[in-house]
C-alpha cells in the first residue's frame, strides 16, 4: 500500500507538471473567462502544494477525489473500468497460459527441429506485432470481410432488449476478439520463456538421472515441465498487471471501456484524481498478483516452501 | 432583419392565436387527445450514432461539445426554438417550445413568456415559471461555470409573474435579446434541483440521469459504452418519430468506421476524405451535407511573445501580414487537403452566417505583389540563404498545430512549402492540445492553426475578434473593425446592419489578423433508411425528433418497438 501511495503521489505530481490542466483539456473554442471560472469551481487555481494537501486529506478519509472528465467519483470510474478490464484480461491471460506453456514446453522438448523453428518464427512475428495492428486485422477479417463477430463494445447496443439466452451469447461474442488478441500476444511471450526454461531443465542432472533410471519419458517430461515453470510464473505475475493498464490500444480498437483506456483518457484530460486512483488500484493489483504468483511458485516447486521453513527454523 | 417590436408583437400574437385555434379545431374533429397524432407507419425505428467520446455530464449548463449537446437537445427544451434560417434578430422565425406565446413590453426591455399549460416534465410534473427562474440562476451562477453565461450578459433578471408566466428583464434594448433569452438555455426542473446546493448540482444523480421535457426521455447511460433516449409518448408536442436513439462510443476513428460499415451503427458525424471511396461502394450508406458553423484560420499574434507590451517582430507590421495572406494560394491548399470537403474561409465567421458574402472582397493570390510588399517593408534576403531578413532577424515564425488534427498538420506542411517560395521560413510545431491552449492563453506563440465553432448569429465576433473580446487570442486591435461590428450588432435596421457587417469583414480581410484559411464541409454519414429534414448548421441533431425510418426499409432493430429494456425479443 505504501508503494502504491508513493506511486500515486509521483503520478499526481508528474501530471500536474505536464502542460495544461483539466480545463485546458476541454479543448479549443472555450473562452479563457470560462476556463478561469471552471478553474475556480474545481480549485485548480490553487498551487500544486495546496492541491496535493487537499487530495491527500481527502484520500485519508477514503475519498479518491472527483473525476472532472466524467463528473463522478474517481473511485467509481476506476472500479467500473477495472471490472471491465478483468473480463477480458483474466480469460486472455488464462488462454495465454494454457497455450503458451503447452506450446513452449513442446518446443523445449523438440528444440531445433523443423517444427520448433516454424512455431518459433510464428511466435516471434506474433510477439513483434503491435496489439493494435492485430486488433485491426481481426476486426477487418471477422467484422467486415466475414462479418461473424461484432465490431466493438462490451455488448450490442440493443443488448437490453434481447432475451436472456441471447444476452449471454451476445456477451460471449463480444469477448472473442479482445480476448483473442490478449491471448495471442501473451501466449507468444509465455511460449518463448517456457521454451527456454524447458530446455534448461531438460539439461539438468536430475532429468538425465531420471532417464537413466528408466523412468517413463512422459513422467520425466511432466516433472521437468513442473520444474521449468518458475520463470514462466514470474513472467505471469508481471503480465497480469501489465495487461490491466497496458492493453489500452486493444480497448480503444474494440471500444472496451477498461482500465487502460480510462487511464489513457484521464492523462489526456488531465483528470488528476482518476490518474492517481488508477495508479493506486494498479499498485494493489500488482501486490495481489505478486502474492498469487508466489503461491503458484511454491506449488510448482516444493523446494521453495522447504527453503522458507529451513530459513525460519534457522532464525527461530 | 429585425422587425419593429410592436408590429411584430401584434403579428405574432395573432398568428399564434390563429394557430392554436386551428390546432384545437383539428384535434377536436379527430376526437383526439392533446398530443398531435402520428400514423403508426410513420413512427418507430432505432438510430445508432457512433461517437468518439462520451460527454462529461448531461447537466445542460455544463455541457460542452457536440456529444453532450446532441443528447441534451433531445431530452430538454428551450422556451422557443430558433428557425432554420438561424435568424437572431428579434423573434423572427422562432417557434414556440415550452413557451406557447410571448409578449414584448412596450419599451422592449422585458419579454413575458407564457408557458404551455400542457407541458410536463418526464416525471409528470407540470412545467412552471419557477423552472425558468431557476434555469437562469443556474446558468449564471459562478459555481456552475456555464459556457453560455457569457451570452446572458444583457439579461438583468428573470422573474415569475405567475405560475405559468416568466418575465425576462434586459439591461438594454438589443436586436438579439430574444435570442439571448431563449437559445443559450435549456429549461431545468426546479422541483428536482432547487434543494441541491448550486455547487453540487452538477455532481448530482440528475447530471447522469436527467429528466427533461423534450420529445425524447432519458433511458440509460452505460459509462464508456452508450447513452440511450426513447421517445416520450406522452409529450405535449407529440412523440418523436423514432422509438429510440443510442449514442454508442467508439474511441478509435477506424473502429468507428468499421462499426458503421458493418451495419452496427447508422450515423457517423464526421467523415474523412480517405473514407469516401469505401462509402461510394457501400449502398446502404449515404452522405448528408452538414453545414457546420465553423471556420479555420492561421491566427497571427500581434504581440511579441517575449514581451507582450511590444508588437510582434513579424506580424506587428500590417504590410507583412498582407504579404503573407497574398502569398498563399488558399484555393489550392484547401483542394489538396480537403478535396471537395472544404471551402476557402472568407473572414472571421463561417459563410453561412455572413449576411452578404459578395459585399466585400478577398485579398488576391499574387506572389509578385506579396514579394513587393515584403521588399517595401524592409524584409530582403541579404545573406542569400533563401530566407528574408531585416536588421539581423530572419523572416521566420512558428505555426503551432495540435497533434490531434491530421487535417491541420497537412495544412501547416503545405503552408511551409508555399512560404518557402516567398523567402519566408514557417515552421510547423506539433503540440499536445493542452500545451497549445496554455501557450495561446499566455500569448507565447507566433501563430497557430486554429478554428472556431460558433453559435448562430454573429454575436460571437464580439468575443473572438473585437478589441475587448476575451477570446481575441491574437490581440487584434482595430477601432474601425470594432466600430463596424458594434454598429452591426446594435442596429435594428436590417439593411444598415448588413452594410456595417460588409465593412467589418472588409476591414478584417485587409488587416489580416489571421489568414482566413478554410471551412470544412463536414458531411455526416447516414444509413439510407432514414428520412431526415435538412440538417441545421448549429447542430445536426436539432430536429432529431422529426427523423423517420422508411417503413419499407426497416431492419430488425427498428421493429423492437417501445418495449422496456430486458423484455425478450
Amino acid at each position: 500500500m505504501a508503494a502504491a501511495f508513493a506511486a500515486a503521489t509521483f503520478a499526481f505530481v508528474c501530471i500536474q507538471l505536464a502542460p495544461g490542466d483539466p480545463v485546458t483539456a476541454l479543448g479549443e473554442g472555450v473562452p479563457e473567462a470560462v476556463r478561469d471560472r471552471l478553474r475556480a469551481v474545481y480549485g485548480y487555481d490553487s498551487s500544486i502544494g495546496t492541491q496535493y494537501i487537499r487530495w491527500l486529506a481527502a484520500l485519508l478519509r477514503g475519498d479518491f477525489g472527483f473525476s472532472t472528465a466524467q463528473q463522478r467519483p474517481a473511485l467509481d470510474v476506476v472500479l467500473d473500468a477495472l471490472g471491465n478490464s478483468l473480463v477480458i484480461v483474466l480469460p486472455g491471460v488464462a488462454l495465454a497460459m494454457l497455450f503458451g506453456m503447452l506450446l513452449g514446453a513442446w518446443q523445449g522438448i523438440h528444440a531445433k527441429t523443423r517444427g520448433d523453428r516454424i512455431v518459433s518464427t510464428f511466435m516471434a512475428a506474433l510477439y513483434a506485432m503491435p496489439e493494435f495492428s492485430l486488433a485491426l486485422i481481426l476486426l477487418l477479417l471477422f467484422s467486415v470481410i466475414w462479418p461473424v463477430l461484432p465490431a466493438g463494445g462490451m455488448v450490442d447496443d440493443m443488448h437490453a432488449y434481447y432475451a436472456p439466452w441471447k444476452q449471454v451469447s451476445d456477451r460471449v461474442r463480444h469477448l472473442v476478439m479482445p480476448v483473442l488478441v490478449i491471448a495471442l500476444v501473451d501466449a507468444a511471450a509465455l511460449a518463448r520463456y517456457q521454451r527456454q526454461s524447458m530446455r534448461d531443465v531438460l539439461d539438468q542432472p536430475f532429468v538425465r538421472a531420471a532417464y537413466g533410471a528408466g523412468l517413463p519419458s512422459r513422467l520425466v517430461r511432466m516433472q521437468a515441465w513442473r520444474a521449468s515453470l518458475l520463470p514462466v510464473l514470474t513472467l505471469l505475475g508481471i503480465l497480469l498487471p501489465v495487461n490491466l493498464l497496458g492493453v489500452v490500444f486493444v480497448e480503444q480498437a474494440f471500444a472496451w471501456p477498461g482500465l487502460g483506456l480510462a487511464f489513457f483518457n484521464a492523462i489526456n484530460a488531465r483528470d488528476y484524481a482518476v490518474v492517481a486512483a488508477c495508479v493506486i488500484v494498479e499498485g494493489v493489483v500488482i501486490a495481489i498478483a505478486g502474492f498469487a504468483v508466489e503461491l503458484l511458485r511454491e506449488a510448482a516447486d516444493p523446494r521453495l516452501r522447504l527453503h522458507e521453513a529451513d530459513y525460519q527454523r534457522g532464525h527461530g | 432583419m429585425c422587425p419593429e417590436p410592436r408590429l411584430h408583437r401584434v403579428l405574432h400574437r395573432r398568428l399564434t392565436t390563429l394557430g392554436c385555434a386551428l390546432a384545437s379545431t383539428l384535434l377536436a374533429a379527430c376526437g383526439g387527445s392533446d398530443a398531435p397524432a402520428s400514423t403508426a407507419s410513420d413512427t418507430g425505428g432505432t438510430l445508432i450514432v457512433v461517437v468518439p467520446a462520451e460527454p462529461a455530464t448531461l447537466f445542460p449548463p455544463q455541457v460542452i461539445g457536440t456529444q453532450g449537446g446532441a443528447v441534451i437537445s433531445a431530452i430538454f427544451d428551450r422556451l422557443a426554438e430558433i428557425g432554420p434560417a438561424l435568424e437572431t434578430y428579434g423573434d423572427a422565425g422562432f417557434q414556440p417550445r415550452l413557451a406557447r406565446t410571448w409578449q414584448w413590453a412596450s419599451d422592449s426591455l422585458s419579454i413575458a413568456f407564457e408557458l404551455d399549460s400542457a407541458a410536463r416534465w418526464h416525471d409528470g410534473a407540470p412545467v412552471r415559471a419557477a423552472d425558468v427562474v431557476y434555469t437562469f440562476r443556474a446558468y449564471t451562477d459562478d459555481s456552475i461555470g456555464a459556457d453560455a453565461k457569457s451570452l446572458l450578459g444583457n439579461i438583468d433578471s428573470v422573474t415569475a409573474r405567475d405560475a405559468r408566466t416568466a418575465v425576462f428583464w434586459f439591461k438594454r434594448r438589443m436586436p438579439q435579446q430574444f435570442y439571448d433569452a431563449t437559445y443559450p438555455m435549456h429549461i431545468l426542473p426546479s422541483h428536482l434541483l432547487d434543494t441541491i446546493p448550486m455547487s453540487q448540482v452538477g455532481r448530482s444523480a440528475f447530471a447522469r440521469a436527467p429528466i427533461g421535457t423534450g420529445r425524447f426521455r432519458f433511458v440509460r447511460w452505460d459509462a464508456g459504452q452508450r447513452i440511450e433516449v426513447m421517445t416520450d409518448t406522452a409529450n405535449a408536442r407529440g412523440r418523436a418519430m423514432l422509438d429510440r436513439v443510442i449514442w454508442t462510443i467508439a474511441p478509435d476513428f477506424g473502429a468507428a468506421t468499421v462499426r458503421l460499415f458493418a451495419g452496427e451503427a447508422d450515423f457517423l458525424e464526421m467523415v474523412r476524405p480517405e473514407n469516401l471511396p469505401q462509402l461510394a461502394q457501400t449502398p446502404s450508406l449515404r452522405m448528408v451535407m452538414n453545414p457546420a458553423l465553423s471556420y479555420n484560420f492561421v491566427a497571427l499574434n500581434q504581440r511579441d511573445p517575449a514581451d507582450t507590451t511590444k508588437p510582434h517582430p513579424v506580424f506587428g507590421d500590417s504590410l507583412v501580414r498582407r504579404a503573407l495572406a497574398m502569398g498563399i494560394d488558399r484555393t489550392r491548399l484547401v483542394r489538396n487537403v480537403l478535396d471537395s470537403l472544404g471551402a476557402v474561409a472568407l473572414g472571421p465567421a463561417p459563410r453561412a452566417l455572413i449576411p452578404d458574402t459578395t459585399a466585400f472582397t478577398q485579398l488576391p493570390y499574387d506572389v509578385a505583389a506579396a514579394r513587393a510588399l515584403l521588399d517595401s517593408a524592409g524584409w530582403r534576403d541579404t545573406d542569400n540563404d533563401g530566407v528574408r531578413d531585416k536588421n539581423g532577424r530572419a523572416l521566420a515564425f512558428d505555426i503551432s498545430v495540435p497533434n490531434s488534427s491530421p487535417t491541420r498538420q497537412r495544412f501547416a506542411v503545405l503552408l511551409q512549402e508555399q512560404y518557402k517560395a516567398l523567402g519566408v521560413k514557417a515552421s510547423p510545431v506539433l503540440l499536445d492540445i493542452n500545451a497549445l491552449i496554455e501557450r495561446n492563453a499566455s500569448l507565447r506563440f507566433d501563430s497557430y492553426l486554429g478554428g472556431w465553432a460558433t453559435y448562430p448569429g454573429l454575436t460571437g465576433v464580439r468575443q473572438t475578434w473585437m478589441s475587448t473580446g476575451e477570446s481575441n487570442e491574437v490581440r487584434y486591435r482595430s477601432r474601425r473593425f470594432d466600430a463596424y461590428a458594434d454598429s452591426a450588432l446594435s442596429s435594428f435596421d436590417a439593411a444598415k446592419s448588413r452594410g456595417y457587417w460588409a465593412n467589418a469583414f472588409q476591414q478584417a480581410v485587409n488587416d489580416v489578423p489571421a489568414l482566413w484559411l478554410y471551412e470544412q464541409r463536414a458531411p455526416v454519414v447516414l444509413h439510407k433508411r432514414f428520412i431526415v429534414p435538412p440538417l441545421r448548421p448549429d447542430g445536426w441533431y436539432a430536429d432529431l425528433a422529426d427523423w423517420k425510418v422508411d417503413p419499407a426499409q426497416r431492419i430488425d432493430r427498428d421493429r423492437i418497438g417501445l418495449g422496456t429494456a430486458g423484455a425478450a425479443r
